[in-house]
């Protein structure tokens, strides 16, 4: 696509934005490396020597040697000994704060009272004419995020190392059972809550929906983290080596591509051939929830799953014998993660 | 003198200042970049640092002088300097994970005020954070830096109020349309964002997903004057569903759902907003549908324990998507 004009604040903006910053974070810090000061600002180290730089020719009128900023490397080390009264950076501005309250809402399900009353904390000390600004853009943005309950009691049990206890209902087996496992990581994905976790029931790291989680406990059992644990992530289920054939209407097609990507077939009628890889409750509930625009092809026994769903649907006593789990949207990666 | 330099030294020179400092004074002190040129030249070039250092936060100000003191600019310290909150870690930790957690979904109105803001945050505890262990992917098949680019714009556009001419894709229609809107807002549920904005076209405020708009020009005209107001009343909630029944395509209707067997206790999780009864082991939950199609297809994939059953049209639609489905895979292919 075309790059879009005015994306973001300018560059002499930014530039600015982070030399205010830099100097009183140096003088907090003295003697922080180039490499620490590099990853605080988000910034190659070339660039910000290049800024350094510009900050020993920063000074007011008169310009004396004492007017400049005096900050300088020593070694690998950063120091500030004149810092022009750039001791502290300036408060934030109503776009960083409407910026940060919006990142808020992802999590707040998860953050309990501590997140409102640090935004409140936030907005009191913004400028005056930040404040009328910070409410006229905070209606602007809105980041809202439906999430369970547990998700509060699992970040603290993620880091205070402590193991957890749930029941969990698995799709494959078609049964709830007791789980324990060591909590690593929460990540949501398409608005779906995943706990990333060490599962003590098969050795092993597994994805546990946190929505299929009942009667969550966090013991007092401590484990001992991973320094840095494999980021956790949900498979896309369609792949070039599935071994289930689905095929999409013209009228699916569309939403079909833009969701699962490109490694699928057009078709002369502008449908679609794609093939997926996961169990046979995910692909009946994933083509149910086409409303009749999606069809297994092969294998047969997938194929016969949905139709025998459908017909259920279509009895007046409902199957008592075939249980699916709920989704929470057409949409998800492969479903059967915490098995 | 380069910009950057010349913003910065007038930062220095007026903290220190603990007098108003007149124009003349300043023009003086910086003859290379006010002093040359006509007065009005120098006075637009002054007027247009000042602007893009209140932007950054600076309190400056013009103050009036009287017997005691001249006319001239000033930037209150107090105002200026970011105060300790005094946050505890607990709050710390909530913020930076909210923060991280957006900027790692590698898409994100305003992520670089959101990073300035995060350091600033940092800054207050005066020690590392610890990393936090919650994220957030989007998961949408193009989230990534085009995204982003684009939710930057677009939040930039909506702060100044300037109005954005796009070219968005419709996967309903396979077309892609010219459609001038004034961005009111962005908002993001359950993985995808959306513009929510006047649209010209239509003569109505309408939603775009973002990811779908392919071409995107924010008007580059007078840039620091709005184009648009926002009505009073407006609030993005309103346009933007959160459940697939809640797209607006008709009027509200009550639609009830039979949920059976396991999904019984689970009714008030799949169906948020619900009104719901149970007896007898199955639960009745009643929901205001804009989108009968939307719910339609979402209660099929719980199959087989949940239908709609009333009213009447809607459990005709729903069974007529069950007997598609049940069409389509009875045929015998060739």
């Amino acid at each position: 696509m075309t790059e879009p004009r005015n994306a973001g604040p300018s560059p002499v903006h930014e530039r600015l934005r982070r030399l205010l910053f830099l100097v009183p974070f140096v003088s907090r810090n003295p003697g922080i490396t180039v490499e620490e000061l590099s990853r605080a600002l988000s910034m190659k180290k070339e660039d910000l020597l290049e800024d350094l730089d510009l900050l020993t020719m920063v000074g007011r009128p008169p310009f004396q040697p004492d007017d400049y900023i005096d900050i300088y490397v020593d070694g690998d080390r950063v120091y500030v000994d004149l810092d022009q009264r750039l001791s502290a950076p300036p408060r934030f501005t109503a776009a960083e704060a409407t910026a940060l309250a919006a990142a808020a809402e992802l999590i707040r399900p998860a953050a309990g009272d501590a997140l409102s009353t640090a935004l409140a904390k936030l907005e009191k000390v913004l400028p005056s004419g930040a404040q009328r600004r910070f409410r006229e853009m905070e209606r602007k943005i809105d980041a809202q995020h439906e999430a369970p309950p547990d998700l509060g009691n699992l970040t603290r049990a993620i880091l205070e190392h402590k193991e957890v206890e749930f029941d969990y209902f698995s799709p494959a087996r078609k049964q709830t059972e007791r789980r324990g496992a060591r909590p690593l990581e929460l990540f949501s994905h398409r608005g779906q809550w995943y706990l990333n976790a060490y599962c003590l029931r098969s050795n092993d790291r597994r994805l546990f929906r946190v929505d299929r989680m009942q009667h969550l406990e966090v013991t007092d059992r401590p484990f001992s983290a991973e320094p840095t644990p494999t980021r956790g992530s949900v498979p896309n289920p369609v792949r070039p080596t599935g071994e289930v054939k689905v095929r999409f209407s013209k009228v699916a097609a569309p939403y079909v591509l833009e969701r699962f990507g490109t490694s699928a077939r057009r078709l002369p009628d502008d449908g679609l051939e794609v093939f997926v890889s996961a169990d046979q409750a995910w692909v009946t509930q994933w083509v149910l929830s086409f409303g009749g625009e999606a069809e297994v092809l092969e294998p047969p026994a997938f194929r016969e799953a949905v139709a025998q769903a459908a017909r259920a649907l279509l009895s007046d006593a409902p199957s008592e014998t075939t249980v699916l789990p709920p989704r929470a949207d057409a949409a998800g990666g492969r479903q059967e993660t915490g098995e | 003198m380069d910009r950057t330099e010349r913003l910065l030294d007038l930062v220095a020179l007026l903290l220190d200042a603990t007098d108003p400092i007149p124009w003349a004074e300043i023009r003086e002190s910086f003859r290379e970049d006010y002093g040359t040129g006509s007065e009005d030249a120098a006075e637009r070039k002054f007027e247009r640092d000042k602007a893009e250092l209140l932007e950054l936060g600076i309190p400056i100000a013009y103050v009036q002088g009287d017997d005691e003191r001249r006319d001239g600019y000033i930037v209150d310290r107090e105002a200026y300097y970011l105060p300790d909150v005094q946050l505890t870690p607990e709050e710390t930790a909530v913020l930076y994970a909210a923060g991280s957690a957006a900027l790692a979904s590698g898409a994100f109105p305003g992520a670089q005020d959101l990073s300035h803001a995060l350091r600033k945050v940092g800054f207050l505890a005066g020690k590392p954070v610890p990393t936090p262990k919650v994220r957030l992917d989007l998961g949408t098949a193009d989230a990534g830096p085009e995204l982003a680019g684009k939710l930057e714009a677009l939040w930039a556009a909506s702060s100044a109020r300037k109005f954005v001419d796009l070219a968005y894709w419709s996967p309903r229609s396979g077309h892609t349309q010219s459609r001038k809107v004034d961005p009111y807002g962005l908002a993001l549920r359950r993985g995808i964002w959306s513009l929510v904005g006047y649209c010209h076209l239509r003569q109505g405020i309408r939603t775009f997903h973002v990811h779908r708009i392919q071409r995107l020009t924010v008007n580059p005209s007078k840039p620091r004057s709005a184009d648009f107001e926002v009505p009073k009343d407006f609030s993005l909630d309103r346009y933007v569903a959160s459940q697939p029944w809640q797209h607006s395509f008709h009027d509200p209707v009550p639609v009830t759902v039979e949920l059976r067997n396991e999904l019984t206790a689970l009714a008030e999780r799949l169906l948020p907003g619900a009104v719901i009864e149970r007896s007898d082991g199955v639960a009745l939950a009643t929901v205001t549908a804009t989108f009968i199609d939307g719910l339609s297809r979402y209660v099929l994939a719980l199959a087989p324990n949940a239908r709609i059953v009333a009213p009447a049209p809607a459990r005709e639609r729903f069974a007529e998507m069950a007997k598609k489905v049940l069409g389509r895979h009875t045929e015998v292919r060739s």
